[in-house]
């Protein structure tokens, strides 16, 4: 383990001021992302700051217009809470389906959210890595996944992100120079290295979850076991029905790009029926939004193509199961 | 950078020495001597670390002991009181939950967890409860069995309803 | 006083070290390092295969903190496994042949101190093409990876029992068809520790390690440390698993060694999760060519099974392996030809070697896909095909094998029941499936690795003045049980009370030799040594008793914890008085027990014709059903139905187990685990990726235990450990097959092999629409079509 000092802030200004205070610092909540980094020495940190303590980051409140769920809170009590089986089942579901049980009880939202990206080239040891020659993401400047290519190709793999993409997520941010709200979307960025827009210090306090009237969602990731694994593929689904026509879409993935990121392109969608035309189009939506790489042992061919056949199960699920049961 | 740590393990509050980076695992096994928390992977993988604190689930593997400072730890060497076994513990014995053993003071502490917030637990919920926990003797099946057989015993000594 | 015998064997019983287990008191070797230990870690090969130019570790021991380094220089004494194959060096000399082979080691006073000084370490290598796979390394022109191993060829075997021609005539139907199976790695939960102490002053090494074969390190420290073997003490302690993983000497073993007597104290060395996994000796990839002839009513007429196996670097127990494979297509069915040709091929890969199921496995799971394939193809049901290739019992095989006990039968009706075979095989709906296969093990080779002229087994019982029994044994328990199987055997023979026997194993300064772990040896061969020590023990109770009682030996009753003249529970004493009646004149008692393998049980006299030879064969049965994802392919295991012939069952509960672990173990290889290596590097060496199954998706396993009475086990118990493991794969396939209706022969059956073969499929069944399409426009074409 690197050599690292620890340092527990009463507050998040406290919190925000330790980290501008020297070299090599980060936020640490749950661990169960970043500390096997730290053992592998992927992740560098000189002074952790562990917000796990801060109270205010650990709420989860009910408001008039929206769900506010605290970035400390844990995953575990994510599943368990009742606003959120009523407000917003949905992040429930997909809550449940990361890692172990003993993970979730540690795991974060916001560590969940901004996990590092991954790539069977990079979560390796550290002798192996060396052998390896490194790669792009840490210590080397080749990506050994598309050796030609000038970014970074690993893979962004949380499961919740997907699902707070769908309900039109919105973050609070804090910072050195302040305090930001932005969609949930702005958050992320298409490359390996890079994938989340923060400043240095800046420190995600919260997550707002708007009202769901009427619509129905569903998450489902594909993964080797039923338990532990990140998603190969993961696909969030939010939709609204208007008889048999479905009134509005949105999909979202995970595990298939270096960003979590809503499927452009499905407004054509809306107001149509979930004919084979509809699914076809569908399809091609998913299919054109997601660039899985070799980043995993399991083919990048069998990812997009099982990333598309989760959409289409959702949206028939969804509009099966008649849009009320998952309704906010 | 070194501190004193104060934490509660296995019900005695403790300070003691630790570097910032020590691991709750290796300052429970190395400083301690409390050498049923298990290592089995290189990180977060198989759950044989797993402890409690405050009675909730704990890679100890993914936790530096200075960020559960002040809490209480609880380690499988916690579990029989006099030397009388736990239900679970006990359950475990008598049901052949435990063949090789390795993974048994982890999956027997993430049980523990469950069974004090769920004292009757479904099938469905063991299974979820203890998914980060692997094992590679038992096919699961007797470990299933042995928390189930667990259950009555636990109620009657702890009282707690069902 | 009880004046009932204790009962020891047909009980379910806890295991008699389960408390340790349990409460974490258990001491498993890491749990044993002492603080003050020097830290000992192993430099890998960065490359998979090069000429070793130089290990220079000049500035690694000039690092204050750094107390010993030893590299290839400090070893000149190849080991393994094999008498006539030891091809490996603890660590690398002249060549390295794997990505991750220990090149150097170092102790020093943390690990801090320990992981900079490898780095310090220069290696000049000169790299030489890699060799990835068993077509590489048999193509013309390949490298070679052992100069004396032309084509990279360990070993070929080449033999047919019955006549293979006259058979294929006589059949109806013959199909061929080639199964591959992926490399899979034991990944058992404890990783690899040692810890080595030398004392310079008297020249002698104790070593605590994770070995299922404690002698056999023993043999190999001394030889490659140059120690007389008495100055040598092997000490296992509680072992997290094993599975096969550590039924050799294992490179750190030896390192460990080095290092202690290089720094002239005590070394500890904790392997990573990582390093675990590339020690490997896990089932190689095999590529298993089957060809079966069968009469119309199902009869197999003949076997002809090419086995190609991609062995890693090194020899290991590659020979044993590719005979196994070869020689255990008998031995389950009456096959009446059997034509076998095995490659082993070297590849610069970890080594293999053996792992539950040695090298039967994979060729099972060809053979029972096949007879399957066929059965359907005939029309006939596979559990009723099975029915009709029953081996006579008892009876010898073509190639030697001696079957004593036959309870396949018998395991058959159990599955076919309780699976609602009957009612619900090709009944199931959609996207569901049920599938069976059977398969068997050896209960231990009947001729050890090692050819010694000593017995297969020995156990000492030690009586005393405190009339404790101490059952002394150098029986391997690393979770499978074995401690409580003798002590069951032991309690069963003198019915006494289960406290005052206590097991002390695998201290070879204290405990008597054991061959260890190996081919579900312990339950029948240490079983029977212990049986016969304490019939000698209870005979000397029984004459001492009769002394005090004043009666002929003939009329002394044993009960256990009293022994009293029959019929008359008036004169009777007690286990205590009995033994110190025992020990006048004499003191300490010693019963040594010991069991040898008639040399009519040993195997065919073709060369190689011991392997696969055994004096009880287990049988197992089993049944799986499956659903199938039709949108990802991924197969969920529902329920295994399983049916194993253990001879007879000591400890039921224990069976049960044994049964579930093999059972579930074959399901990780049907279903999703594989090593993976690109470009000659292990990408696979974690929990995330090396995926065995989670408690999420592992399915109920109901056992059924059949007792044939094996004539030869004790108390008529055979194996239980390994048997189950071999028919899950073909069980999987054929379930699926029911659900998919693809035949598959690519083990795993991932879900990426599922969804891609559905997608082929359709893509066929499009281009045959096309082609139909246009056949009904052009009718012209239609005879061409």
């Amino acid at each position: 383990m690197q050599d690292l000092a620890i340092l527990k802030p009463d507050s998040v200004a406290q919190a925000i001021a330790l980290h501008g205070a020297g070299e090599g610092a980060r936020y640490l909540a749950g661990g169960t992302d970043l500390v096997p980094n730290l053992r592998r020495n992927i992740q560098k940190a000189q002074r952790l700051i562990d917000v796990s303590g801060l109270a205010e980051l650990c709420e989860i409140r009910a408001e008039s217009q929206s769900l506010r769920i605290g970035a400390g809170v844990t995953l575990e009590a994510l599943c368990e809470s009742e606003a959120m089986r009523r407000h917003a089942p949905l992040l429930a579901q997909a809550a449940a389906q990361v890692a172990g049980a003993t993970h979730r009880a540690a795991a974060t939202v916001g560590g969940n959210l901004m996990q590092d990206t991954r790539c069977y080239f990079y979560n390796q040891s550290d002798w192996w890595r060396t052998a390896n020659e490194y790669c792009m993401k840490c210590e080397g400047d080749t990506c050994r996944v598309a050796p030609k290519s000038d970014r970074c190709y690993a893979c962004y793999s949380g499961d919740l992100a997907p699902a707070l993409l769908v309900l039109g997520a919105e973050v609070d941010i804090a910072g050195p120079t302040g305090n930001r709200r932005e969609p949930l979307a702005a958050l992320f960025a298409d490359d390996g290295m890079r994938h989340l827009k923060l400043a240095p210090g800046d420190l995600l306090l919260s997550v707002d979850v708007p009202p769901q009237s009427g619509w129905s969602a569903g998450y489902e990731k594909i993964r080797v076991r039923g338990a532990i694994d990140f998603p190969l593929a993961g696909i969030a689904v939010a939709l609204r029905r208007d008889g048999d026509r479905i009134a509005e879409l949105r999909v979202a993935c995970t595990g298939v790009n270096s960003f979590p990121g809503l499927v452009p392109g499905l407004d054509a969608l809306a107001g149509q029926a979930p004919d084979d035309v509809f699914f076809a189009a569908l399809d091609k939506a998913v299919r054109k939004a997601i660039q899985p790489m070799e980043s995993t042992l399991v083919a990048a061919g069998y990812r997009r193509r099982v990333a598309a056949a989760l959409a289409k199960r959702l949206v028939e699920r969804l509009c099966q199961a008649g849009g009320k049961s998952q309704s906010r | 950078m070194k501190r004193i740590l104060r934490i509660r393990v296995n019900g005695r509050w403790r300070e003691d020495a630790a570097a910032d980076n020590t691991l709750l695992i290796d300052y429970l096994r190395e400083q301690l001597g409390l050498t049923g928390t298990k290592q089995g992977c290189d990180g977060g993988e198989c759950g044989a670390c797993t402890v409690l604190v405050d009675g909730r689930p704990r890679l100890s593997c993914c936790t530096f002991a200075a960020a559960v400072e002040g809490r209480h730890v609880e380690t499988i060497e916690s579990q029989s009181q006099n030397g009388r076994l736990s239900p679970l513990q006990q359950a475990f014995h008598e049901k052949l939950g435990a063949q090789c053993g390795f993974c048994t003071p982890g999956m027997i502490m993430a049980a523990e967890s469950l069974l004090r917030r769920n004292p009757n637990p479904g099938e469905a919920e063991i299974r979820e409860a203890l998914g980060g926990n692997l094992c590679r003797c038992t096919g699961y099946v007797k470990i299933i069995e042995s928390v189930q057989a667990a259950c009555p015993d636990r109620l009657e000594k702890t009282g707690e309803p069902a | 006083m009880s004046t009932r015998p204790f009962k020891g064997v047909g009980e379910r019983l806890p295991l008699v070290d389960g408390i340790e287990k349990v409460t974490g008191r258990a001491k498993y070797t890491a749990d044993l390092f002492p603080a003050d230990a020097l830290v000992g870690k192993i430099l890998r090969s960065p490359v998979p295969h090069a000429e070793l130019i130089e290990v220079d570790a000049s500035e690694a021991r000039r690092l204050p903190g750094v107390v010993a380094v030893v590299t290839g220089e400090d070893c000149d004494v190849p080991y393994g496994i094999l008498p006539i194959a030891q091809n490996e060096f603890p660590l690398a000399r002249g060549k390295v042949r794997y990505f991750g082979e220990p090149v150097a080691a170092v102790a020093a006073v943390d690990e801090q101190t320990a992981e900079r000084a490898l780095k310090l370490i220069r290696l000049h290598v000169r790299e030489l093409p890699i060799i990835e796979n068993a077509a590489q390394a048999r193509a013309p022109g390949a490298v070679l990876l052992h100069d004396n191993k032309a084509g990279n060829i360990e070993r070929e075997v080449h033999n047919e029992f019955g006549n293979a021609a006259e058979g294929f005539a006589a059949a109806h139907l013959i199909r061929e068809q080639t199964y591959h199976t992926a490399e899979v790695t034991h990944a058992q939960m404890e990783p690899h520790a040692a810890m080595a102490s030398y004392d310079p002053s008297r020249d002698h090494l104790t070593l605590h390690t994770v070995s299922m074969v404690p002698y056999y390190v023993h043999l190999r420290v001394a030889q490659c440390l140059g120690l007389d073997t008495s100055r040598v003490r092997v000490i296992k302690p509680y072992v997290g698993g094993g599975f096969g993983s550590r039924v050799e000497t294992l490179n750190f073993e030896i390192i460990v060694s080095l290092l202690a007597r290089a720094a002239g104290g005590t070394v500890r060395m904790q392997l990573t999760r990582e390093e675990s996994i590339l020690t490997h000796r896990g089932r190689p990839e095999s590529d298993t060519r089957m060809k079966l002839g069968m009469t119309r009513d199902g009869r197999i007429t003949a076997c002809e099974c090419e086995v190609v196996q991609r062995g890693g670097a090194y020899g290991g127990y590659g020979i044993i392996t590719i005979l196994y494979a070869g020689a255990l297509i008998n031995g389950l069915y009456d096959v009446p030809a059997v034509k076998y040709d095995g490659y082993r091929v070297y590849s610069n890969t970890p080594p293999c070697g053996a792992m539950r199921g040695h090298g039967t496995v994979n060729t099972r799971i060809a053979f029972e896909s096949l007879m399957t394939s066929m059965a359907i193809e005939l029309g006939l049901d596979p559990i009723e095909v099975r029915r009709r290739n029953l081996l006579p019992c008892p009876t010898e095989t073509i190639n030697g094998l001696r079957v004593e006990s036959y309870g396949l039968p018998e395991c058959l009706d159990k599955v076919e029941a309780a699976s609602g075979w009957r009612e619900r095989r090709g009944r199931m709906p959609k996207w569901k499936g049920l599938g069976m296969a059977c398969s068997h093990f050896v209960s231990g080779s009947a001729k050890p690795v090692h050819f010694t002229g000593q017995p297969h087994a020995t156990v000492v019982l030690k009586l005393d003045f405190d009339g404790g029994i101490t059952i002394l044994t150098g029986a391997a328990d690393v979770g499978q049980g074995c401690t409580t199987i003798v002590a069951q055997v032991v309690v069963e023979v003198l019915g006494v009370d289960w406290r005052r026997v206590r097991v002390i194993s695998n201290d070879s300064a204290v405990t008597p030799k054991d061959n260890g772990s190996y081919s579900s040896r312990v339950t029948f061969m240490v079983g029977n040594a212990c049986l016969d020590a304490a019939q000698k023990l209870k005979q000397t109770l029984v004459e001492a008793a009769a002394r005090r009682l004043e009666v002929a030996p003939e009329r002394v009753e044993c009960l256990g914890e009293a022994f009293q003249v029959a019929g008359d529970p008036s004169r009777s004493i007690g286990f205590g008085d009995a033994t110190a009646e025992a020990l006048v004149n004499t003191g300490t008692l010693h019963f040594k027990g010991t069991f040898t393998c008639p040399v009519e049980f040993q195997g065919g006299k073709h060369r190689g014709g011991a392997v696969g030879s055994t004096m009880g064969f287990s049988y197992a049965a089993q049944a799986v059903e499956v659903s199938v994802d039709p949108d990802t392919g991924r197969i969920s295991v529902d329920k295994v139905w399983a049916a194993l012939d253990c001879g007879f069952a000591i400890n039921p509960l224990s069976v049960e187990g044994q049964v579930q672990g093999a059972v579930w173990m074959g399901m990780g290889q049907g279903l999703c685990e594989q090593t993976r290596y690109e470009n000659g590097k292990h990408a696979a060496a974690n929990f995330l990726d090396y995926a065995f199954p989670t408690i999420a998706e592992s399915p109920p396993i109901d056992v059924f235990i059949v007792e044939s009475i094996d004539p030869n086990g004790p108390f008529g118990a055979k194996e239980a450990s390994e048997g189950p493991l071999s028919g899950f794969p073909a069980a999987l396939a054929d379930a699926v097959r029911e659900a998919t209706g693809l035949e598959l022969h690519d083990f795993p059956l991932t879900p990426e092999r599922i969804a891609e073969a559905m997608e082929a499929r359709e893509r066929e069944q499009r281009a045959a629409q096309r082609k139909t399409g246009k056949a009904a426009k052009q009718p012209a074409t239609e005879g061409a079509a």
